[in-house]
């Protein structure tokens, strides 16, 4: 059976749109120092075949978000909390013997660094036939027959060769396909990608972008891209979640987002993205500062201290999600937003012009 | 629910900069103290010692008399009040002998780890500072000693000398002299490079002077662990010796006391402490002088990392 | 190509700097005339005496300086003759000797070694499991116990509980008997020595698996759904192995000289036990012969491993 056949199979099982449901998730690690909360307090829907990016800097939880929604930390030291539900079933919880069926199965993840991802001295054919094998309890033959075509489907050119090959033999763009086709042989409903395109040159980072939405289309499968680049969710997820500090900031379409950001954080990360446009030796506008402290984080709003809109209620209280005008979608977590009066005047003072009160 | 690691697992760069995951070392529970177990170890290390040294002088039964005849218990005599470690097969008092064998084997030990390190560190340093021919021909050397097994070259050499103690260890220093300087070499090339010993040399300082003052201060902490697990194996280097017969003439010596008490079957079936006092303490030294040895090692090692 | 041949050279230097200096020492340091004729070597005032001794020089050739000897010991010796013993008449000569007594001191060292490694890798295995827990603590103790422990008192030690109080294996080893039962005789001289060894193999192996255990990879397949087992066999023991084969492979050198002290105990007529009678007796050509060929012996594993080494390593692969 093919791996396409396979992915159709199991869409037609499917009876719920609704993939993922995450409610309130918390991840707790407990260390020396304290008790850092990596996640905290996510929540969010994931329709079948739909892409989620997930965006955020080092420190705002996003990695540790995509494992606990797997289940890929260890349990020792690790306090998780909040609901989980894929398929409709909790998972949050759930023995490592029952999450092991669904790895690699049901949902998969593609790794940020192809190098040391792949076991070096296996040979990639063999890594990929592993699940296939495993899963699906296929022979050898039509195991290396589907690792075969599976390679193809991720344009990998001489898949036969490179079935037999080991990883250090591929270049850094392939890895990363090899990686994805492992992730894909079983036809997982859900896939994450965290960071997928990171440790690759910008040429091939569009290509290895393109391949996973391609790969969504045909497999109808739910995708969870994870990055802290603005600009990879811009052309290829549907919907895009920002988090700060362990929290979800700001969730909203794609198109929504760019058109109507909120927050005061979300617009910093998109100003920080160097444009090819700007004339060279252009200041690349960064966010200044550090990542909150997970451990002791800061009473009110986490990016209060470094955002320069902030006032003296942010450092207060801490704003809950709010849903924006412009679309039911579209949720924030900020008292002063884009576009409200008090942030066009202060926008005004760094910009040093006299404000205009009551225009457009 | 097990897991595969259980304390360190690498959480990537969404964490790190806020909370490492564990410590240095394996686990978190690498603690920056030496611990009981290590202060225990020198206790024993130091009793043994004195023990040795006050030996002749203790109001124990002389080790050299045969305890024969009327009114003494007799050859092959299992431990009682008066032998506490019983009597062996030409029924010396076996307790008196463990502590006189102490001497031999703690003296041995001793000198020859510090031959090995005096001379080994120093050639090791030497020749990792100034490097070229000179670090050339003392690492050949270093291979050609290292190219035989230890106790071969120990026996042979034995065999040619006299079998003096003085001589003995001297013998076991020269077979330390290798590993040791192999170990301060590496160090001095570790540390040769650094910025501080640049920084020495442009305010003017002379070899020696940076020898001496930069150099010799860091390469001596990691060998100093090295002396006590050194000395462990020098113990039972000469214990080896004195076993196969190679050791002090005429000396009491714990591998001596131990072959004899295993010389036939017999004897260990019917007088099993004969051999089984000696090779307790002598378990008990280098295992004490093994387990300080690495604690203090690993102690001095997570100062270096937390650099 | 030419890193090899460079080794070679080495390895080829290194074995004449050995012999030059066990030649040396045993000439120098030693009184060669002594052990061949004994007392009678002293003693210059008989003439009978001072007969002999022109004899022996001139048969031995004590009359030539040392390098001529050197040269005369190294050509022979390269051509696989290694003199007459001094101690016994010349008799047998020094080949035949060597040539009957390897094959015990190889069987004791192949099954030492086979021992260590079989014990040693499923005892990683479980260590590496359950790392820091109980079992892992126990183990570590252990190893300690082991490797504190002098071979001589551990020959000791299992003589008398497995020999004498538990009768599971027999005391003696006697040449003359059918293969079988001397390979059973072998058991706990090679035990003595695999013990130990496969203490520090399995300490090696284990830290290595837990730091393997720690790598992207493993995580990768553990989210394809790879049990734990089969993660631990199938992808984290292969590139933990790398360490654990250079690390066997060079504790040959010592295991050599662990053979020596346990042949002595257990009185198997190998290399080592002979090389004790020879130093014993101060028989030179026997002593020197064996020294050489430890040596040998050693080189030639540590160049070996190298070679290994680079086959099995796809990454190093030229």
């Amino acid at each position: 059976m093919s791996s396409t056949a396979n992915a159709l199979q199991t869409a037609s099982r499917q009876d719920s749109v609704r993939l993922l449901e995450v409610t309130d998730l918390r991840t707790h690690f407990r260390t020396e120092r304290g008790i850092v909360r990596a996640v905290d307090g996510v929540s969010f829907t994931l329709e079948r075949g739909k892409c989620l990016g997930i965006v955020g800097e080092s420190g705002s939880g996003k990695t540790v978000l995509s494992r606990s929604l797997m289940g890929l930390l260890p349990s020792s030291n690790t306090i998780t909390s909040g609901s989980v539900r894929f398929e409709g079933q909790e998972i949050l919880g759930t023995s490592l013997k029952q999450m092991r069926r669904l790895w690699g199965r049901e949902m998969s993840m593609v790794f940020q660094n192809p190098m040391t991802s792949l076991n070096p001295l296996m040979k990639i054919g063999k890594q990929i036939s592993e699940p296939l094998r495993m899963h699906l309890d296929m022979t050898k033959q039509d195991a290396t027959a589907t690792a075969e075509q599976l390679l193809r489907d991720v344009r990998i050119p001489e898949p036969a060769r490179r079935l037999e090959q080991f990883p250090h033999e591929l270049s850094g763009g392939m890895r990363q396909r090899a990686m994805i086709a492992i992730a894909l042989a079983c036809g997982p409903t859900l896939l994450f990608a965290d960071e997928p395109t990171t440790a690759l040159d910008v040429t091939v980072q569009a290509q290895i972008l393109q391949l996973i939405g391609e790969q969504r289309r045909d497999r109808n499968m739910s995708v969870i891209l994870v990055t802290h680049d603005l600009g990879v969710v811009a052309g290829h997820t549907d919907e895009i979640a920002v988090m700060y500090g362990g929290k979800l900031v700001e969730k909203a379409p794609t198109r929504e987002l760019f058109a109507h950001m909120k927050m005061p954080y979300t617009m910093s990360l998109l100003r920080s993205i160097p444009k090819l446009e700007d004339p060279s030796h252009t200041r690349l506008a960064t966010i200044l500062g550090r990542p909150p402290d997970l451990v002791n984080p800061p009473k009110g709003c986490k990016f209060a201290p470094r955002c320069a809109y902030s006032r003296a209620r942010c450092h207060e209280e801490e704003p809950s999600l709010v849903t924006a005008a412009e679309s039911p979608d579209h949720v924030y977590a900020c008292w002063y937003p884009v576009g409200s009066p008090e942030f066009e005047e202060r926008e005004a003072e760094l910009a040093n012009v006299p404000v205009r009160i009551g225009g457009n | 629910m097990t897991d595969l690691t259980a304390d360190n697992y690498p959480m990537t760069d969404s964490i790190e900069p806020i909370a490492p995951a564990a410590g240095p070392g394996e686990g978190a529970s690498a603690k920056k103290k030496l611990g009981r177990a290590f202060w225990i170890c020198i206790g024993w290390l130091i009793a043994i010692v004195l023990l040795a040294i006050l030996a002749p002088y203790l109001p124990i039964k002389d080790p050299r008399t045969n305890f024969t005849g009327k009114g003494n218990v007799g050859a092959s005599k299992g431990p009682s009040m008066d032998h506490w470690f019983g009597t062996d097969k030409d029924a010396r008092d076996v307790f008196s002998r463990t502590l006189h064998g102490a001497r031999v084997s703690l003296t041995v030990g001793f000198v020859a780890i510090a031959f090995g390190m005096i001379v080994g560190g120093t050639l090791g340093i030497l020749s990792g500072y100034f490097r070229g021919w000179w670090d050339r021909v003392v690492s050949f050397a270093f291979i050609v000693l290292l190219s035989f097994p230890a106790l071969v070259l120990a026996i042979m050499l034995t065999a040619l000398l006299d079998r003096k103690l003085f001589t003995i260890a001297l013998i076991l220093g020269v077979l330390a002299v290798a590993p040791v300087g192999r170990l301060a070499r590496a160090t001095t090339l570790q540390y040769a490079d650094r910025e501080f010993v640049m920084a020495a040399r442009s305010l003017g300082a002379n070899h020696r002077r940076i020898i001496i003052r930069e150099l010799l201060p860091n390469v001596v902490i990691p060998m100093a662990a090295l002396g006590l697990l050194g000395m462990a194996v020098a113990i039972v280097a000469e214990g080896g010796l004195a076993f196969l017969g190679l050791s002090v003439e005429k000396g009491i010596t714990w591998g001596g006391m131990i072959q004899l008490g295993s010389e036939s079957s017999r004897t260990l079936e019917r007088a099993p402490w004969i051999a089984f006092f000696p090779i307790g303490v002598l378990f008990l030294t280098v295992f004490a002088l093994n387990f300080a040895g690495d604690r203090l090692r690993s102690f001095f090692d997570v100062k270096e990392t937390a650099l | 190509m030419r890193y090899w041949l460079q080794r070679i050279a080495l390895a080829v230097l290194l074995l004449l700097s050995v012999s030059i200096l066990t030649f040396g020492a045993m000439n120098v340091l030693g009184d060669p005339l002594f052990n061949i004729l004994g007392p009678v070597a002293g003693d210059v005032s008989n003439p009978d005496s001072v007969r002999l001794i022109e004899l022996a020089k001139k048969e031995y050739n004590l009359d030539k300086p040392l390098p001529v000897r050197y040269g005369i010991w190294l050509s022979e010796f390269v051509r696989g003759d290694m003199g007459v013993q001094f101690s016994t008449d010349g008799q047998p000569p020094v080949t035949d000797l060597i040539k009957e007594r390897i094959p015990r001191s190889i069987m004791l060292l192949v099954m030492a070694q086979l021992m260590a490694t079989l014990i040693a890798i499923p005892w990683a295995l479980a260590a590496a499991s359950r790392a820091e827990r109980p079992v892992d603590r126990i183990s570590t103790a252990t190893t300690f116990l082991l490797v504190a422990l002098p071979n001589f008192a551990l020959a000791i030690i299992l003589k008398y509980i497995l020999g004498i109080k538990l009768q599971w294996l027999p005391l003696t080893f006697r040449a003359q008997d059918p293969f079988d039962s001397r390979v059973w005789q072998m058991v706990m001289p090679a035990l003595t020595i695999a013990l130990p060894a496969a203490a520090i193999y399995q300490r090696l192996l284990r830290t290595d698996l837990i730091t393997t255990l720690q790598e992207d990879f493993i995580l990768m397949a553990r989210s394809k759904g790879v049990s734990r087992r089969r993660v631990l066999f199938r992808h984290a023991l292969r590139p933990s192995l790398f360490s654990f084969i250079t690390v066997v492979g060079l504790n040959t050198g010592a295991l050599i000289g662990g053979s020596i002290v346990v042949e002595t105990v257990f009185r198997i007529p190998g290399l080592g036990s002979s090389l004790v009678e020879a130093v014993l007796r101060e028989d030179f050509p026997v002593v020197l012969a064996i020294v050489m060929i430890v040596a040998t012996a050693f080189v030639m594993i540590n160049l070996l491993v190298d070679v290994i080494y680079s086959i099995i390593d796809p990454r190093v692969r030229r």
